[in-house]
């Protein structure tokens, strides 16, 4: 079938090293989101599958082919650009027909093809229009029967939602998801937005500089991070960073920074020294007394259902909390915090590493 | 009020400069339609015959010898014929400024896409071509001379058979389509540089061949980039002299050859059929160039590509 395999793939650009050592199995029908911030190689990586850059080391395996010299054309994917490239000179109907006539597929059955797939997509009263009429929502949905309508056996988005409003955007994502499930196929998929890593992906893999950093299955990145870079990429706002030690050990381990101690009850083999504590807001909560510390409300931020509370509690910056939007609070009060135990993680300060509980 | 008024001064001025400027330009050109309708004794009266109609009487006399019709006044139909040459001289100018302008919009549009994509010949490429256009033309026809009396013996000696290029039409055409590709590549450049390398991409992973991406994407795209170009090497290699002068006559005579020839020994200089066929030698330069301005507002207004 047409899975994607990735074996330790290189690429450098003059002295730039893009992709260092990518290594990735991507299973039949999965939708993977790769993520990471601009410049972190996930679109060189999409590329590179595609054929239209040769890696400098490393193979591509699409099904039991090594497809790593093949021409992009030999290599049945689809591919959705972030610019689209629907191109301009040609109508709705011929940008679709496009793939179909390079395919010699006969003029009755690129007809009924064409029509069949705008359909699906919705886009069968545009036919007759030029690119440059289209709203960005028509122009993406004429970008996706375009690649839909030779049904390739692997998908390759780029950044395909980039140009579209907010709105829209999440709108698009719900459908493509749904496209996923109906065609079956594999979709990978490159973003540098997290929410849509979120939202869609079977499997995540987050990249950065030029490195996996960690795959997963979504919750599991958002709740597991492996270290402090995917920990901080995810959730809005960002997770909260408390630089300290550890002391003790065995039974009774307790997290000391200036502002903040901690006593980890349920204790574990951690290692003594410098750590950084993460927290998300979520899992800050306001208490009565000073449980793991004190800390004044400086800036409140209604969300609506939620609000979020920012407090400067002694340490460097301000500790954020998510709590619910009915609880009575206004900047200057004076409050306790302390963190959910089971949802704290801890990385070693120097290297960003995750240190595991056992 | 002042500063009102100084400022329609200035524009009343600056227009003065440039209708004067205007009137300098399109005076030898005025002066040779004139000629042209002007009968042999009016060529170079003194004082000078300005007003049609009032200081002389229009002409078709020229026009009639040039192209050999009508009443040819005082030159037998036969010898018209034989002193302008002019159908002759049009069938060749046209054929192979036609066919060496075609062929090099081609190859230079290729050759422009090569550079585009793939900075073939380095990233300085661009500017030595140019450089090389700037060469003055009778620094090119004098070695082009030797090689068109030394080609045809290493034709001989390679292939058994001699292979002429002086005055041939394939001789011509070839020189035409070297001395243009630096204007195709050069123009085509800005043009194919301004086509988003994503479709390319697209069509690339859709089945397409290079070929077949050039051929269906790219091109149409800059089509209008190719007219502008195509009428300007046109005009190029309607006007060219020195080349055709030095490289190819009698027996291939381009029309501004033709046009140099008009000295007899008999009648002086035959001012008259000579500004005849001047004027209808420019015509098509001025149609062409109302062209290119038209073109030219579509083929840099492309940028409407969703990026």
């Amino acid at each position: 079938m047409s899975g994607v395999r990735l074996d330790t793939l290189v690429k450098t650009f003059g002295t730039t090293e893009a992709v260092r050592g990518v290594s990735l199995d991507i299973a039949d029908g999965e939708f993977v989101v790769l993520v990471g911030p601009s410049g972190c190689g996930k679109t060189t990586t999409l590329n590179i599958i595609a054929g239209l850059e040769s890696p400098t080391s490393g193979d591509v395996y699409i099904g039991a082919d090594r497809v790593t010299d093949w021409e992009p054309r030999d290599r049945n994917l689809g591919m959705v650009f972030q610019s689209l490239a629907l191109f301009p000179h040609l109508t709705v109907f011929d940008n679709i027909a496009f793939p179909l006539r390079l395919r010699q597929v006969p003029g009755a059955a690129i007809g009924e093809r064409v029509r069949a797939v705008a359909a699906t997509v919705k886009v069968s009263h545009l036919l007759d229009k030029k690119p440059s009429t289209l709203s960005g929502g028509e122009a993406q949905r004429v970008a996706l029967a375009r690649t839909i309508v030779v049904q390739p056996a692997v998908f390759l988005m780029d950044e395909p939602l980039s140009s579209l409003d907010a709105k829209l955007r999440v709108d698009m994502r719900t459908e493509l998801k749904r496209l996923h499930a109906s065609l079956g196929a594999t979709f990978i998929y490159v973003t540098h937005d997290q929410a849509e890593a979120m939202t869609m992906a079977d499997r995540i893999v987050v990249m950065h500089q030029g490195r996996v950093q960690q795959v997963g299955p979504p919750l599991a990145v958002y709740g597991d991070p492996a270290n402090r870079f995917v920990a901080g990429f995810f959730g809005v706002p960002a997770m909260n960073f408390i630089d300290g030690e550890l002391h003790g050990g065995g039974e009774a381990l307790i997290f000391e920074s200036p502002a903040v101690r901690l006593e980890l009850k349920d204790g574990g083999p951690l290692p003594s020294g410098p750590v950084t504590l993460g927290v998300r807001p979520e899992h800050v909560r306001l208490t009565r007394d000073a449980s793991a510390g004190r800390a004044t409300v400086s800036l409140l931020e209604p969300l609506g259902d939620e609000t979020l509370v920012f407090l400067e509690y002694g340490g460097a910056g301000s500790l954020v909390a998510k709590v619910d939007a009915e609880e009575p609070l206004a900047v200057g009060d004076r409050r306790g915090f302390t963190f959910r135990r089971d949802r704290i993680v801890f990385f070693d300060t120097a290297t960003g590493e995750r240190i595991l509980r056992g | 009020m002042s500063r009102r008024r100084g400022r329609h001064l200035f524009a009343a001025f600056r227009h003065a400069v440039l209708l004067g400027w205007t009137l300098v330009v399109l005076f030898p050109i005025g002066w040779m339609v004139m000629t042209s309708f002007k009968d042999a004794g009016d060529w170079v009266s003194w004082p000078a015959r300005w007003v049609p109609f009032v200081d002389f009487e229009p002409t078709l006399l020229n026009y009639r010898q040039i192209f050999h019709f009508g009443d040819t006044g005082a030159l037998r139909r036969e010898q018209t014929e034989q002193a302008y040459n002019i159908w002759k001289a049009a069938f060749d100018s046209v054929v192979v400024v036609t066919i060496a302008s075609v062929a090099s919009l081609l190859l230079g549009s290729t050759l422009a896409y090569a550079i585009s994509r793939f900075r073939t010949g380095g990233k300085n490429y661009p500017y030595t071509i140019l450089t090389i256009r700037m060469l003055p033309p009778i620094v090119v026809a004098i070695p082009m001379l030797i090689y068109f009396a030394s080609l045809p013996e290493a034709f001989a000696w390679l292939i058994g058979r001699r292979v002429e290029f002086f005055d041939t039409y394939h001789g011509l055409t070839l020189l035409y389509i070297v001395t243009t590709l630096p204007y195709v590549i050069w123009m085509m450049l800005a043009f194919i540089d301004e086509v988003p390398r994503e479709l390319e991409h697209a069509a690339r992973l859709m089945g397409a061949s290079r070929l077949a991406t050039i051929r269906q994407v790219v091109f149409p795209l800059v089509a209008s980039g190719m007219a502008v170009t195509l009428l300007f090497v046109f005009i190029l290699n309607w006007s060219e002299f020195l080349l055709a002068l030095t490289l190819s006559q009698p027996k291939v005579l381009t029309l501004p050859v033709l046009l140099n020839k008009f000295q007899s020994a008999v009648e002086g200089r035959l001012y008259g059929p000579q500004a005849a066929i001047g004027t209808v030698v420019t015509i098509p330069v001025v149609v062409l160039g109302f062209l290119i301005q038209k073109h030219l507002v579509k083929g840099f207004s492309f940028g409407m590509i969703r990026r």
